[in-house]
């Protein structure tokens, strides 16, 4: 990867306090995201408490065990980091970053380290590394390029996850994602964006509306349908945000004619508890297994987001019953079942603008789904072209592990975690960036409006909607303008390769 | 939480500089709020806007749709950016003294 140092410009703005001084004086922590207020004495302490619990019930020993016996500090990973080679600072090259905890858990946890730090007095947990912590565990984006570079195989981001997840235990963790958790759990929508249900539902038929004026097609959106092969949950923020995504799901179900279903008790794929608490992680994801099992559904259908697809298919199966587990499928992944079986129909050339594909990390770095995107992009486009890197080495979009919702640090993202990103857009000249992934849409937006990019990010669904062909029997009569038409034998079928609104 | 005052009016407000209690909106609370998203005039288009979030809000408990937003209002997105440079969930939501969306939003 080049380098892609940022200007000190930029620096200044990415870096700026975004929190008043009375804040950071109150809180005894001086971060950039906002954190509700915790308890600040006998921090250390704590600190080290939650590190024990943790420990006890977890099976992170076994990794630390081998990490601080293999680490040699080469920082071979700093070649792949794309927030160091923004900002060139030391202390983001992620073995640095590791070391943190690495040396915490050195000291305080091995008998070898304890006695060492004993004798000689030193290395002992205080609050400036507590400080340090948490300022530099939230300015990694939880990519894992740093993993695939390593010589002797420390995974860099387990351990950011682990830091950050001992913080959250003693209060330290971003307001945005602990308010967005706190109403999925506790609050009255049991969602992160606190959608009602009145109101999915009324979204689910304002959708519907439109897509009948549009693809004269009855396409639905199946609400608590019993027996279901799919039970599909998608980032809540979906109903919200991203309409096509949405429209494009249905019309896939649609034309294909599988049974799936959006489930009332509880309709939200997020799991922010990959991000930074593996409690959170559980119960979130113990609340997918039971709606579907309340739906008796058959098969876990996660919408187009990346950190939501992850969680729930590794750790609905450490969760939720082991072998016997629901199976987890990612969206795009049953779409391109369908099309390969020929059970759906797409129009080739639909799309006659340059189309790029920009892979999610969390979908990605382990080779889980890589193809299956292209060859529907390579299908409908005129014009696809790859980013450089791609696939497994992909570039993160700069929003990853969860630093997305934190709008306070917009500024550090657009600057900062997303400055390779956006050079590689840059050099694709495409119009269409597909990302299939509510975090990565988000933030990439917001990157190519703070970098003056002109480009529109959209979802793989959004660009297959224009290029699914229905089979005739589901196109309905165009309705008559006026009643003069009723006799008019020009009221035929509108095939959807015909239809205007199509390409709008 | 911290309290926000502009002219006449005084309200609480989180970081962000969202309303802390929604019900006490009103009006001169629109023009106050306005005036942190570099709104220096609500003019008719921008209370049409309002007016439509705060009526979904009321009936639904939450902001609509974006899709749904501008179908309704009959303005297109970019329109909604030039009312309100923040967006319509950072901007015209807080301006209609919305709380603050959570999630990926």
């Amino acid at each position: 990867m080049r380098t892609t140092r940022i200007t000190e410009e930029e620096r200044a703005k990415a870096f700026a306090p975004t929190r008043k001084p009375e804040v950071t004086e109150r809180q005894q922590l001086d971060v950039r995201y906002h954190v509700e207020d915790f308890a600040v004495e006998d921090r250390p302490r704590r600190f080290l408490e939650a590190f024990a619990a943790i420990l006890r019930h977890s099976n992170y020993r076994f990794a630390l065990d081998h990490f601080i016996r293999m680490s040699a500090k080469c920082s071979r990973c700093s070649t792949q980091c794309q927030v160091y080679q923004a900002t060139g600072d030391p202390e983001d090259i992620p073995c640095k970053r590791s070391e943190l905890l690495l040396s915490v858990y050195r000291r305080h946890f091995t008998l070898a380290g304890s006695v060492r730090g004993r004798i000689l007095g030193t290395g002992h947990l205080t609050d400036e590394k507590i400080q340090e912590m948490a300022e530099s565990f939230w300015n990694c984006t939880a990519c894992r390029r740093c993993s695939m570079e390593c010589p002797v195989g420390i995974d860099h981001a387990l351990i950011t996850h682990l830091g950050r997840y001992i913080l959250s235990e003693i209060g330290i963790a971003p307001r945005a994602l602990v308010v967005s958790t706190r109403e999925q759990l506790e609050g009255k929508t049991g969602n992160t964006s606190a959608v009602p249900v009145p109101a999915l539902v009324d979204t689910l038929e304002f959708l519907e509306e439109d897509m009948e004026e549009e693809k004269h097609v009855a396409i639905k959106f199946p609400i608590d349908k019993e027996g279901a092969e799919f039970v599909f949950f998608p980032a809540v923020s979906d109903f919200l945000m991203e309409a096509e995504s949405l429209m494009g799901i249905a019309a896939v179900f649609t034309a294909t004619g599988d049974s799936w279903t959006i489930g009332t008790g509880y309709f939200d794929g997020i799991n922010y508890g990959l991000f930074y608490s593996d409690r959170i992680l559980e119960r979130v994801v113990t609340k997918v297994s039971d709606e579907t099992k309340r739906l008796k559904g058959e098969k876990v259908l996660i919408g187009e987001c990346g950190h939501a697809s992850r969680s729930a298919k590794y750790f609905l199966p450490v969760h939720c019953g082991g072998k016997d587990a629901l199976p987890v499928y990612n969206i795009m992944e049953y779409t391109y079942q369908a099309w390969k079986a020929g059970k759906l129909k797409l129009q080739p050339n639909a799309i006659p603008e340059r189309v790029t594909y920009h892979d999610p990390c969390n979908i990605a770095r382990q080779k889980w789904i890589l193809e299956q995107p292209r060859e529907l992009l390579k299908a409908i486009c005129a014009d696809y072209v790859e980013m450089t890197p791609n696939r497994e080495d992909n570039i993160c979009c700069g929003g990853g592990g969860g630093t997305v919702s934190i709008d306070e640090i917009r500024p550090y993202r657009t600057a900062v975690g997303g400055k390779a990103k956006a050079d590689q857009i840059r050099a694709t000249g495409a119009k269409y960036i597909v990302a299939p992934c509510a975090n990565c849409k988000k933030q990439l937006r917001e990157l190519v409006e703070d970098q003056g990019i002109d480009a529109e990010i959209v979802g793989l669904h959004d660009l297959l909607y224009k290029a699914i062909i229905f089979p005739d029997h589901m196109i309905q009569p165009a309705v008559p303008a006026d009643a003069e038409d009723e006799d008019n034998p020009a009221a035929e079928p509108v095939k959807p390769d015909s239809a205007g609104s199509a390409d709008e | 939480m911290a309290t926000f005052e502009w002219e006449d009016v005084k309200i609480e407000v989180d970081e962000d500089g969202f309303m802390e209690e929604p019900d006490q909106w009103n009006e001169r609370v629109a023009l106050a709020l306005a005036s942190t998203e570099g709104v220096d005039e609500l003019t008719e288009e921008h209370w049409k806007l309002i007016n439509y979030l705060r009526d979904y809000y009321q009936k639904y408990g939450i902001a609509p749709m974006i899709r749904k937003l501008c179908k309704e209002t009959g303005f297109p997105l970019k329109k909604v950016y030039e009312l309100f440079p923040s967006g319509p969930a950072k901007g015209a939501c807080k301006v209609a003294g919305l709380a603050k969306p959570t999630g990926c939003v």
